[in-house]
């Protein structure tokens, strides 16, 4: 077991966030199984006081997880040294079976927790509350997914055992292997810019013609394709080596932490987008929703153009 | 306009308003009678959307005010409710026509509409004189005219006054019943809670309704 001050910062955090999502699970349940907004009885006004409770246990989880999950990946950096074998965050990952699940599942609890802010926000600009069952469900979903991913957090950080040699990028991300991942990140080239260029094109007409559900559906793909391209190709130009096929790299100092310009940009271009798949909302902030979500894109798009670009004007080659 | 129904409000172990059941109509003129701690001052609050009813309802213009969220709540406010509180609840090193402007703050509105919206105010209260003079400066009467005048600033269509002739001597209570005679001419409602006989038998006022123990009681 690995006791660093960032594991044990995380650790506590943790451990105030089981309490206070536990409060609010209970919380949840009894709102999503008795909130009548017609009855005015004792039950019902106390029924409100307790979903504002609960609603500011809920945003005090979140706000702090979002940078958390900043600091949780700075962390896995900085332990990379104290594993023999890890050079970065990929490293110490893949040093136990908990590693990449709990890495899914805290971008999906990233991603589910920024849809229950924006849904708590839309609720109580609502005067009847639409959607107070609503994002009090997702909660009770989020709330397993919460405790799944502390769980995978301990018993990660509680496996990690710094006598073993463990794998790093290279070998992780290698294409040469015949693993899915390796097909995946093998791709051809041509291909794989095609699909990423082209779901941008797919997405800036969906964008220009105001179809909603079209460009959240695009926005799921780019989130995906994004990925792909950026450890199989883009990466590849940011570490100027054709081999080194790593997401975890370039959050380092030694590549200017490009890294997390380029994963939150991304992050706020797919959450947007994917937002208005599933809100309602009112068409000045549908309009710009759509905006943020597709200048973060337009932005992400062009921050990793640059990188072979840029290679190939200094060297006149492209790497092979 | 405004109805209560059954409506109780506890603080812990004791009932503040107990089962009040009250009809007030557009443009009426209502005072709550009743000795300190009778729940005068909370039946005000929950009209005033200021605090939520244990139980029962409270509707004001057909709508159930104690259930709207919060940022309603405050919109509600905002557009229906001037209030005078018994302490006036100003801000003493700032000047009058700030302190008037107070309440239109949020509504973000032009200067030339916000400074013909404090002009119309301060005369109607005859206090345009001391239009900069700070408020800690100000006699106990002038700076309840202030008070009224940024109760009715936002031109609210409920108005209410709680214990608003508690620190006033006779003389300066009959100039605030000569207040309410004005925003009675504007067809406000009025609701307030007292304790001072000068209200009881006034042409003005509507109604008198007892409160004792936080219950509607009839009059003795």
């Amino acid at each position: 077991m690995l006791l660093t001050p960032e594991i044990v910062t995380i650790e506590i955090l943790d451990s105030i966030f089981i309490l206070f999502a536990t409060i609010t699970f209970f919380i949840a349940i009894y709102v999503v199984l008795y909130w009548d907004r017609n009855s005015f009885t004792n039950k019902q006004y106390h029924l409100q006081m307790q979903s504002y409770l609960g609603a500011t246990i809920i945003k005090f989880i979140f706000y702090l997880k979002i940078p958390l999950f900043l600091f949780f990946v700075y962390t896995l950096d900085s332990i990379a040294n104290l594993l023999p074998g890890a050079m970065c965050g990929a490293g110490v990952v893949n040093a136990t079976v908990y590693g990449t699940p709990l890495l899914f599942l805290k971008i999906l609890n990233i991603y589910l927790f920024g849809y229950w802010i924006v849904l708590h926000k839309e609720d109580m600009q609502t005067k009847t509350q639409t959607y107070i069952r609503l994002k009090f469900f997702v909660y009770i979903v989020a709330y397993f997914l919460l405790l799944s991913e502390i769980f995978l957090e301990f018993k990660m950080f509680g496996g990690l055992d710094v006598s073993q040699v463990v794998d790093c990028c290279g070998a992780i991300f290698s294409t040469t292997d015949s693993s899915y991942l390796a097909e995946i990140l093998g791709m051809n080239t041509t291909l794989l810019l095609s699909l990423f260029y082209g779901t941008f094109i797919a997405m800036s007409i969906a964008f220009f013609l105001k179809k909603r559900y079209l460009f959240s559906l695009i926005n799921l793909f780019y989130l995906i394709i994004s990925l792909i391209a950026l450890i199989a190709f883009f990466g590849t130009y940011i570490y100027e080596l054709p081999t080194h096929h790593c997401p975890f790299c370039m959050l380092q100092k030694d590549y200017h932490y490009i890294g997390y310009l380029l994963y939150i940009m991304l992050y706020l271009g797919t959450f947007y987008g994917l937002l208005l798949g599933f809100i309602d909302f009112r068409k000045e902030k549908e309009e710009l929703y759509r905006k943020i979500s597709f200048t973060c894109n337009t932005f992400y798009l062009f921050l990793v153009s640059y990188f072979p670009l840029s290679f190939y004007i200094k060297n006149g080659v492209w790497l092979s | 306009m405004i109805y209560l129904e059954n409506v109780f409000k506890k603080y812990d172990d004791v009932v503040a308003v107990d089962n009040v059941n009250l009809k007030i109509s557009e443009g009426e003129l209502v005072v709550l009678q009743g000795k300190s701690g009778s729940g005068k001052s909370s039946i005000l609050a929950l009209i005033a959307g200021l605090s939520k009813p244990t139980d029962g309802r409270i509707v004001v213009d057909g709508e159930n005010i104690a259930m709207l969220p919060d940022h309603f709540a405050s919109l509600y406010r905002r557009e229906n409710i001037g209030f005078v509180f018994q302490r006036y609840n100003l801000v003493p090193s700032i000047s009058v026509a700030h302190n008037i402007m107070m309440p239109l703050i949020p509504l973000n509105l032009p200067q030339d509409l916000l400074k013909d919206k404090l002009q119309k105010s301060m005369k109607l209260f005859n206090i345009t004189h001391k239009e900069n003079v700070m408020v800690k400066k100000l006699s106990g009467g002038e700076q309840q005219r202030v008070a009224i005048a940024r109760a009715n600033v936002n031109n609210p269509k409920i108005i209410l006054a709680d214990e608003p002739t508690a620190n006033l001597d006779y003389k300066l209570s009959l100039e605030f019943i000569e207040v309410l005679k004005t925003l009675k001419k504007q067809k406000k409602t009025i609701v307030i809670a007292t304790h001072d006989p000068l209200f009881f038998n006034l042409d003005a006022v509507d109604r008198v309704i007892c409160v004792a123990d936080g219950k509607i009681l009839p009059c003795s």
